[in-house]
């Protein structure tokens, strides 16, 4: 191949063969270049905020492109048959009726809870700042579980919130642009989830397997007490995840003789591929802080959890405050108040 | 010298990024051909000195914010391949139309053994052998191109 240059390049080059630098040179110049990138992204990530900037420009391409599909949806939203917006209407009013005979419980609930917290000088549970997003588009990538929600800086939503459907948590927010931010599904190979099997309150972590849209349990004793059936929600100790919210379904345990450890595979219980709407829950400052202190006592002035350095950087005088006042009411015995009671072999 | 104008090969390559921005879903978005890589070829082997390593790497650094990934990774991937595009470059013309062919699914396949290589380091994903068929796809794009009238040896022994 070189050779074949050389002989080319020996003779008298016409116009059309002047091209600057050799490719060869191009190639270790910009190869060099895109590695250098790479390793700074991946590994020092510094570009978080020239990517927001640029995705500002990608903005109006991104509307260009999504032009074709909401006019589609608009136009068949428009003819969509008055039978059936009927009986969607008279469905989603019995749903209502239910819910707020339940919301009514639920608020009675939660004054009783508040005042037995009190009582007993522990921690206050979380209040929770969520708004609702629309999925703009699934991931570019087929092999990632992402998808795009078109809630973004601009409206508050931070990193690490966490992402729910109405059957349970879908997701994370992994990357926040100005208009739009990206969620991982917990289908995805890098996202993990803390949490609790509902029925005897053991805690776990749960892996996103990736393929096949499930989630698995590893590391857990092949004797482990879980059967198909049982449901797994979220714990709350990770202080990113509301306490509670489902996120699958036990399907299937296998154990073999070789192996100390059980497979443990567990359908979502959200929605994960036909929802149009999702909600994004964060945690407000309160609730940061507070499972910052019950996780760690080394959390004076500075929270350890992601999630609190990333709230308190937004308002810092209103967070500190807040600190404060809960590290003088709780004493530092009434940590742990928010996981259950019973004596867990997990952690 | 070529009739291409600047403005053309910019405007097809703005155009094929739109086409990536579509929102693609379930197995369209498995068997979605590389727009931007194929125009990038096209161009490559068409105008050489119009569209170069350069073009190829900076286009693939909008194709990395727009997909989401690692910073670089399809720029890198761009670079390899239009590296060995335009090294046979001048080869092209004794092509036939099947070899071409070959020649663009060669191309296609580096830029993707690139990214894979790229993301088994990052690790966190998942492949399976679907992972190629993007290129199979793009190869069917460009022939449906050709047919319709879009050639790129012609073009570069009439200069």
């Amino acid at each position: 191949m070189a050779g074949y240059h050389q002989n080319l390049d020996q003779q008298q080059a016409p116009a059309f063969f002047a091209r600057g630098p050799s490719p060869l040179a191009r190639l270790a110049f910009f190869s060099a270049l895109s590695l250098a990138l790479m390793a700074t992204d991946s590994r020092l990530q510094y570009l978080g905020s020239l990517r927001e900037h640029l995705m500002v420009v990608l903005q109006p391409l991104q509307l260009i492109a999504n032009a074709p599909s909401m006019l589609y949806e608009s136009t068949n939203e428009y003819f969509s048959t008055h039978h059936r917006l009927l009986n969607e209407n008279q469905l989603l009013r019995k749903q209502a009726l239910i819910q707020a005979i339940s919301l009514q419980k639920m608020k009675t609930l939660q004054l009783e809870n508040t005042n037995l917290r009190e009582l007993l000088q522990a921690n206050q549970s979380l209040e929770e700042f969520s708004q609702l997003g629309e999925i703009l588009h699934v991931g570019r990538d087929p092999f990632t579980k992402k998808i795009v929600v078109n809630r973004g800086s601009v409206h508050h939503v931070v990193e690490g919130a966490a992402v729910v459907d109405a059957k349970g948590v879908i997701g994370q927010v992994t990357r926040t642009y100005p208009a739009s931010s990206e969620v991982t599904l917990i289908t995805d190979k890098s996202l993990t989830i803390p949490i609790q099997i509902e029925r005897n309150g053991l805690r776990a972590i749960a892996f996103g397997h990736g393929r096949d849209n499930t989630l698995d349990l590893p590391f857990l004793p092949a004797n482990v007490d879980i059967k198909p059936g049982d449901k797994l929600i979220t714990s709350g100790i990770d202080g990113i995840y509301p306490k509670g919210l489902a996120v699958a379904t036990v399907t299937n345990i296998q154990t073999t003789p070789d192996s100390p450890f059980a497979r443990i595979i567990c359908v979502p219980t959200g929605g994960i591929e036909n929802h149009k709407q999702v909600l994004l829950v964060s945690i407000s400052q309160l609730e940061s802080t507070n499972s910052a202190v019950s996780t760690n006592q080394t959390t004076e002035n500075t929270g350890t959890s992601v999630t609190a350095a990333e709230t308190v950087k937004a308002p810092p005088m209103k967070a500190s405050g807040q600190h404060k006042k809960i590290t003088n009411g709780a004493p530092v015995t009434a940590i742990d108040s928010s996981t259950p009671n019973k004596p867990n072999a997990q952690d | 010298m070529h009739k291409t104008k600047l403005q053309t090969i910019y405007l097809s390559l703005l155009i094929a990024f739109i086409c990536l921005l579509l929102p693609w879903s379930g197995v369209a978005l498995k068997l979605r051909p590389d727009f931007v890589l194929l125009v990038i070829i096209f161009w490559i082997l068409r105008a050489p000195n119009k569209c170069n390593i350069g073009t190829a790497w900076f286009i693939g650094l909008w194709v990395d914010l727009a997909t989401g990934g690692v910073f670089g990774q399809h720029a890198l991937a761009y670079t390899v391949t239009t590296f060995v595009a335009v090294i046979y470059q001048r080869r092209l013309v004794l092509f036939s139309n099947t070899q071409q062919l070959v020649y663009v699914l060669l191309l296609l396949l580096i830029s993707q053994l690139t990214l894979l290589t790229v993301k088994t380091f990052a690790g966190n994903e998942s492949l399976g052998w679907a992972y190629f068929l993007p290129s199979f796809t793009g190869v069917i794009l460009w022939q449906t191109a050709v047919a319709l009238g879009l050639n790129t040896s012609r073009a570069s022994r009439s200069k």
